[in-house]
């Protein structure tokens, strides 16, 4: 009875039948919560870029008072909607997806900083690229003299532990706080992790920073991942600072 | 360019044994043998090179999010992908048992070599995980196909590698706690060191 | 894959046995050591090495190998009269996926920085073969009760050891465990991290060591 072909097929049909709908109950039961969580992520990390985030800190507060988000394209001007005219919330831009599209077809979101006075105090720009092993994400916060940096963070997939991630790491992330990313011409130099690390602290110029020892790969991905979004977002730059 | 720098990366830099530790258990079980390692070893290969691309295609028309939408508009917003877990593992095991079907019809002297190991690939992590890597490094159909089989070579390289240096052991004098998985554990640990001079390459 | 290859089938109707007879404290304790999952059976190593970095996630990990081997024991045993024979190993995969997604989909929504750490290792859980391994080798032949004292003893079983060697490479490779910066504390700030210990390289060598010590105690030689 056990064995024949029926009594396998109806009990596999009733043992799918009920691992599905288990399935199904806790994916839509948690569903809210876990975008909710995913959000909470994205504007942790935007955040992170200017200010530090205790745990406990109601994150989703400080984001609504503090931070205006908008979406321009490649030519700096503002996009209210996506092609389907569907109105484009800046925080859902993947930046993963865009970067597979060609640069001046893509959607580049801009996060402004208010300050205490509701000015706006800084311009935070989400960057993305290649590291050693995989991708290599973070923000990048200009003060508003444009030309000044405020805060970084960087977070990755899969960098070497201990080596290429301590990209994500606070320390090596206050190192880039006052670096400078345009000579007094106005041309972009951007800012770079040196080779190695322990380099002296008088050696370092405004658009240098201590490198990170045996990560040198995982550095030059930073390096180009600042200096390639920068260029992006160069004609939305210049048209905020005229 | 791009499929060959992804084929020699997954062979020798995230090598699934040395960089991700997938598929131990096998890697440990039948390594005696150099001769039941190569059985093995092609089995896998040839698992993950039909796993990865099928696991590829459910994922992209049937669990991602709006992957239905073939289907009609309707189904346009319809996610699936909290089934990709029971949905992977029972591809590999219909893949699995399938392979092991049509080589016994078409080939029995293949069957007789590689048939005993084509059900413990089932549940071989190296096969699952590389369909999850699959997903998460975001790969087309066709660097899916070149993933899986480079995964494969990979690993296949590590258990021929280890097979050889154990069937050597035997004539050394290893203390008796250390026979074994012990001594395994250690040789693995210094062929993962050698892997790691790969880290970095690029072509 | 198992050295273990025959559990002694229950005798038949026992008289009414202590919920935590001699008989069953065994089931819990001889995984612990004399018939460790990973150190003498050698089964689910995979997970065991890639998560163990930090404590934390290492922790969370063990809670979730704890979490499915028991319950999967359970079911697999309350049902195990009725699953056909044919297709036994499928069914037992997808109650073993079932339960894995549950904790996959708990973990991203309640706890998503671990979520994101562990990532793929969470979904690798299906192929520990020590789950596949107690489900074959007991679920299929014993009580429900039985069952799930065997899932715990190999659950704790596998938990220690990884929790051990999770100890060992945050300890040296960070200088802290569970995050909370150890040298530092004793008044060691120039601690050198060793970097063999974040590889993956680490790993093996621990637990090749930790191998060693608990063959050399309990006297087992492997031929």
């Amino acid at each position: 009875m056990r064995q024949s072909n029926t009594y396998i097929i109806i009990f596999s049909i009733i043992t799918t039948i009920i691992l599905g709908g288990l399935l199904s109950l806790t994916s839509v039961g948690l569903a809210e919560r876990q975008q909710i969580q995913v959000e909470l992520d994205t504007k942790k990390s935007i955040l992170r870029a200017v200010m530090d985030i205790q745990k406990g800190d109601d994150v989703l507060g400080i984001y609504g008072d503090r931070i205006e988000s908008l979406v321009v394209d490649h030519q700096g001007t503002r996009v209210e909607n996506d092609s389907e005219g569907v109105p484009l919330i800046a925080e859902n831009v993947s930046i993963e997806k865009n970067f597979k599209l060609d640069p001046e077809e893509r959607l580049y979101p801009v996060f402004q900083f208010k300050g205490d006075n509701g000015e706006i105090d800084a311009y935070i720009l989400p960057i993305y690229g290649n590291g050693l092993w995989d991708v290599i994400w973070g923000y990048l916060a200009l003060d508003k003299d444009l030309n000044t940096i405020k805060g970084v963070v960087f977070d990755h997939r899969g960098e070497t532990p201990g080596l290429g991630a301590r990209i994500s790491e606070k320390d090596i992330q206050s190192r880039f706080v006052e670096k400078q990313l345009y000579d007094q011409a106005g041309q972009l130099i951007s800012v770079s992790m040196l080779k190695g690390e322990g380099n002296p602290p008088e050696s370092l110029g405004v658009h240098s920073v201590d490198g990170l020892a045996g990560a040198t790969i995982t550095a030059r991905g930073v390096n180009n991942m600042i200096k390639d979004y920068l260029s992006y977002y160069e004609n939305y730059l210049k048209k905020i600072s005229s | 360019m791009e499929l060959l720098s992804l084929g020699v990366r997954s062979i020798f830099v995230e090598n699934m044994v040395f960089a991700y530790f997938l598929g131990m258990c096998s890697y440990l079980a039948v390594s005696k043998k150099v001769s039941t390692a190569v059985g093995l070893g092609f089995a896998v290969i040839f698992v993950l090179t039909i796993t990865v691309p099928a696991n590829w295609l459910i994922k992209e028309f049937v669990l991602k999010e709006g992957a239905l939408s073939w289907l009609g508009a309707g189904y346009a917003d319809v996610d699936l992908s909290f089934l990709q877990f029971i949905m992977f593992i029972a591809i590999i095991a219909a893949m699995v048992q399938l392979v092991e079907m049509i080589i016994e019809k078409v080939s029995p002297a293949l069957y007789g070599s590689l048939g005993i190991f084509l059900p413990l690939i089932a549940v071989n992590c190296a096969i699952l995980g590389s369909s999850l890597f699959m997903v998460q490094k975001d790969l087309n159909l066709v660097e899916s196909t070149v993933y899986g089989f480079s995964s494969g070579i990979g690993w296949f390289l590590a258990i021929i590698a280890l097979a050889a240096i154990r069937e050597r052991l035997k004539y050394s004098n290893v203390p008796d706690g250390l026979k074994g998985l012990g001594i395994t554990m250690l040789i693995t640990g210094l062929m993962g060191l050698a892997f790691q001079s790969f880290i970095g390459i690029a072509i | 894959m198992s050295t273990e290859t025959l559990e002694q089938p229950i005798v038949k109707k026992e008289k009414s046995e202590g919920l935590m007879s001699k008989r069953r404290r065994k089931f819990i304790s001889d995984p612990l050591n004399d018939d460790n999952p990973i150190t003498v059976q050698v089964l689910g190593i995979c997970s065991a090495l890639a998560i163990t970095l930090k404590m934390e996630p290492t922790m969370v990990m063990s809670i979730a190998v704890l979490f499915v081997i028991v319950f999967s024991n359970l079911i697999i045993s309350v049902f195990r009269n009725l699953i056909p024979n044919r297709v036994r190993i499928i069914v037992q995969l997808a109650i073993i996926a079932t339960l894995v997604t549950l904790v996959n989909e708990v973990l991203k929504a309640y706890y998503y920085d671990m979520y994101k750490v562990l990532s793929v290792y969470v979904g690798l859980i299906i192929t520990n073969c020590i789950i596949m391994g107690r489900l074959e080798a007991f679920a299929m032949g014993n009580k429900a009760w039985d069952s799930i004292l065997d899932g715990f003893g190999s659950g704790f079983g596998y938990a220690w050891i990884i929790l051990a060697v999770a100890f060992f490479r945050e300890l040296f490779g960070f200088g802290s465990l569970f995050g909370f910066e150890v040298f530092e504390a004793i008044g060691i700030s120039n601690f050198p991290n060793n970097g063999l210990m974040v590889t993956p390289i680490g790993a093996f060598m621990i637990l090749g060591i930790i191998i060693w010590i608990q063959r050399t105690k309990t006297g087992y030689v492997e031929h």
